[in-house]
């Protein structure tokens, strides 16, 4: 990523340098300890951005761990007098254990779930600073915390304080910018967008989870912590539900993504009590109405509506040579199932399924609805755990495995309802898999895309691509993960006839490569003269599994997918 | 004897609280998205018994109950309000965004009454007077018998519209599958908008329940919510007979926990004790009625 220097960016730059000439000439030491606040807030809002934005996780416990830290530094240096260069470091490790603590169970749970669990570890949290008097001070808190002091300089008010929590801010913004890397920014969004493929693409969305609120309490403790030092007391209202307000405020009304809607936000918020002092009590109300405002009317933040960054690079170029793009050939493998079984709730969706697939297969497989034809793609690529049976790829036993582990051995799928995130672009979503699954060949993004014949639609979002494109796509990412088993859940369905052909093309010469296709359908006429073999299901069962002529004579096939025997 | 009247107690509170968590499912059902504004609704109740209170000529002991009407129809107005406002606009964005706006919409709300009416605790009417009952050996107050029946005539009647009338089979098939119900010619949007004023209705009555004992002030919003979101938990999310279930059980917890240490105590544990089961089960204590599919 480089030529970033129009749109946000330059714009960053302008305001940062109009608002330090600001801060060291004209601010009021008034003026001062608001924009110290606003740094202080910052720092809050950058974290959150990591579990609210990227991870796409509603977490209430963001203020919980502000008021974490500030308590820390709050108790440590009030009652004992230690110093910043310990409490500091300190605020933000027991803001960071404390999630951890919760993040197993916590993290696994859905949006709402996640949500509840959150906000109940926060009024826990509060209940304590509120009622564990002896050590938090009661509702009154504690005075007499003292201010940053390092060595011998000292940052206890006005603009030494206001500076050295904006050189944090910084040291904030350089973390963040590091660990949000366009790789990891790719991979975060197919997570939130697309959860049930992701893992399909090598991604870990437990890992993923994990750092991005690990990193939300880190910051939320350094928030706290600097919050405490720049009032010199501490007291429960920073555990309490309103700071979680004020960062959600900020990080929706700024943007949920990015340094620049966080320091927005945060410049605003903190600076609209100022502008709307004539609403009186009425202000938190202004707040409210200015949280919903945004929700609706400027859903990725007032940041979105600065130019965004124009990035240069080169566009994407057709590797050299006439004719169709071949294929990288993959290295010949046998997946074997046996006996798999799955059962959800009353359904027997898979029994006793056998199954193998050799280098250079086409199996199709057929099945009326509910036939267990997603179960047994779901089962083969670690999406579900089979109750009984043993899966075999290569010389790897693969049963039960995480879907990530899978897609990195090398069995790619796609999936029946198109799971790609409509912001990204082609571009990024293949590289996403390339690089998540580590298995890829070591080509580029435009070798994986030219076989298919996406280079022209390298740039542009998965959202505005037809429904024809968005399939090839598809199958082109999991091609790129470098497989040598590929599963294809209904690949062809609503496409028109030349846009099938296409795809059946591409399944041939896939296999000529030496990949084995396992490929899922309805229509008989696409599977026939391109499948290697049929393969039909019927409640949970192989009921046959020949070759194609063989298998659409059987009475048993006609009779479960045709309902007729003389067809 | 102690048992029989802590029973009692927690007999009243968890009426109470089953009309709150009732009215949040009805609209999680309609939207399959959280009301956060749910708690401030049960406050805007109360207030709005406090409120209309003030029209009551004084001293003639005119029992609270009377207010009941006008509490349902203000928080019912009300709950349109947070529909259109918070729900509408944004149905097509993912649940969270939901989530958001109804935070806002409760800002809104809890700070508008702060400015109107002031932050400290308001009590509304008795509901039929003061005085209790020997009632097995315990005593039930009037305040409480009036808690316990309003809510099971409020719960009632919702159980028959629901269950029995042509509306209540509307109501049911959007919570079923939205799409299907849509194709089948039921207005989706004016049942969504029911959810609300029926929901954010029940309450506001919880509020004017609550508002005489516990008191109400602008602020009380967020452990309401959060009483009702757990009880929903417990109960399976989703459920209208488990949300009851799942209030009734957190009142004998606050009650019976309460009784033998402090209210603090009791509060936290069930936040503890609400950890755990998501720990424990983290798809909820009965799981959900759906699965997504890939």
């Amino acid at each position: 990523m480089t030529g970033r220097i129009t749109g946000r960016t330059g714009f960053m730059l302008i305001g940062g340098v109009a608002l330090a000439v600001y801060a060291l000439f004209f601010a009021s030491s008034y003026d001062q300890r608001i924009l110290t606040l606003s740094g202080v807030y910052v720092i809050l809002v950058l974290g959150y951005q990591f579990i609210f934005g990227h991870a796409g996780a509603l977490s209430l416990a963001q203020g919980a761990f502000f008021g974490t830290g500030a308590y820390v530094t709050g108790i440590l240096g009030s009652q004992f007098g230690t110093g910043f260069l310990l409490t500091f470091p300190l605020s933000i490790a027991v803001a960071t254990i404390i999630a951890a603590i919760v993040a197993v169970p916590v993290l696994r749970l859905q949006t709402h779930y996640f949500a509840l669990a959150t906000l109940a570890l926060s009024q826990l949290l509060f209940l304590i600073g509120v009622n564990w008097e002896s050590i938090t001070g009661g509702a009154n808190g504690l005075s007499g915390v003292p201010g940053i002091t390092i060595g011998a300089w000292s940052f206890t008010r006005g603009l030494p304080l206001l500076a050295i929590v904006w050189a944090i801010v910084g040291l904030a913004m350089v973390v963040a910018y590091r660990q949000m890397t366009p790789r990891r920014v790719a991979a975060f969004t197919v997570m939130r967008e697309t959860p049930l493929a992701a893992p399909s693409f090598g991604i870990d969305a437990g890992m993923l989870r994990l750092r991005a609120f690990l990193l939300s309490a880190a910051f939320g403790g350094a928030a706290g912590a600097l919050f405490v030092h720049t009032n010199r007391v501490v007291s429960p209202d920073t555990l309490g539900f309103g700071v979680m307000i004020t960062c959600l405020t900020m990080t929706v009304v700024g943007g949920r993504f990015g340094i620049a809607g966080a320091v927005l936000g945060a410049l605003l918020l903190t600076h609209l009590p100022e502008w709307f002092r004539f609403l009186d009590a009425y202000y938190l109300v202004a707040v409210g109405v200015l949280l919903l405002a945004s929700v609706v009317f400027a859903p990725n933040g007032i940041v979105s509506l600065l130019a965004a960054d124009t990035e240069r690079r080169t566009p994407a170029r057709r590797p050299a040579g006439p004719g169709p793009v071949p294929f990288p050939p993959a290295r010949p493998t046998h997946l074997s199932a046996e006996n798999l079984s799955k059962r959800y709730g009353g359904v027997q969706a898979l029994e006793a399924v056998t199954l193998h697939l050799e280098s250079g297969d086409i199996a199709g497989v057929i099945g009326p609805n509910g036939a267990g034809k997603t179960t047994l793609a779901n089962v083969l690529t670690g999406q579900a755990i089979p109750d009984t049976g043993r899966i075999q790829l290569g010389d790897d036993d693969i049963t039960a495995q995480a879907a990530q582990g899978i897609a990195r051995k090398g069995l790619a799928r796609t999936f029946q309802t198109p799971q790609l995130p409509e912001g990204l672009r082609v571009r990024d979503v293949v590289e996403t898999a390339q690089s998540y699954t580590r298995t890829g060949t070591g080509l580029s993004v435009e070798a994986a895309l030219a076989p298919f014949g996406l280079l022209e639609h390298a740039e542009t979002p998965c959202g505005a691509l037809p429904h024809g494109v968005r399939r090839r796509v598809e199958i082109c990412r999991a091609v790129a993960t470098g497989p040598q088993i590929l599963v294809l859940d209904e690949p062809a369905a609503g496409l028109t006839p030349d846009e099938q052909a296409e795809i059946s093309d591409i399944c041939t010469r896939l296999a000529g490569e030496g990949l084995a296709i396992l490929l899922i359908d309805h229509n008989v006429e696409f599977l026939r003269p391109l499948a290697t073999r049929l393969i039909c299901m019927e409640a949970g069962r192989v009921i046959a599994d020949a070759t194609p002529a063989e298998t659409l004579a059987d009475p048993r096939v006609r009779d479960a997918y045709f309902g007729m025997n003389d067809l | 004897m102690l048992i029989a009247q802590l029973a009692l107690n927690a007999l009243a509170l968890g009426s109470a609280y089953a009309l709150v968590a009732i009215g949040f499912v009805l609209v999680l059902n309609a939207t399959t998205a959280v009301n956060f504004a749910h708690g401030e609704s049960v406050v805007a109740g109360g207030f709005a018994a406090v409120a209309l209170a003030m029209f009551l000529p004084p001293d003639l002991g005119i029992p609270g109950l009377i207010l009941l009407p006008g509490v349902l129809v203000v928080t019912a107005v009300l709950g349109l309000a947070i529909g259109a406002l918070a729900y509408l606009p944004i149905h097509n964005r993912p649940p969270v965004s939901v989530f958001v706006t109804t935070i806002a919409v409760g800002i809104i709300i809890a700070n508008s009454l702060n400015a109107g009416f002031g932050a400290a605790p308001q009590t509304a009417p008795a509901l039929i007077g003061v005085g209790s009952f020997e009632f097995l050996g315990a005593r039930l107050s009037r305040q409480s018998l009036a808690i316990i029946v309003t809510a099971i005539v409020l719960i009632g009647g919702l159980a028959f519209v629901l269950q029995r009338t042509q509306l209540g089979r509307q109501f049911r098939a959007c919570s079923q599958d939205p799409e299907m119900a849509r194709a089948l010619g039921i207005r989706l949007t004016r049942i969504t908008m029911l959810a609300f004023a029926l929901g954010t209705a029940l309450a506001g009555a919880a509020g004017l329940l609550l508002a005489h004992q516990f008191f109400i002030s602008p602020s009380d919003g967020g452990s309401l919510i959060l009483k009702a979101y757990i009880a929903v938990v417990i109960g399976g999310w989703g459920s209208l007979r488990g949300a009851a279930a799942g209030a009734m059980l957190i009142a004998i917890f606050e009650i019976g926990v309460a009784a033998i240490s402090s209210q603090p105590v009791a509060e936290g544990l069930l936040y503890i004790v609400v950890l755990l089961v998501l720990f424990v089960r983290p798809q909820g204590l009965f799981g959900e009625p759906q699965q997504v599919r890939a």
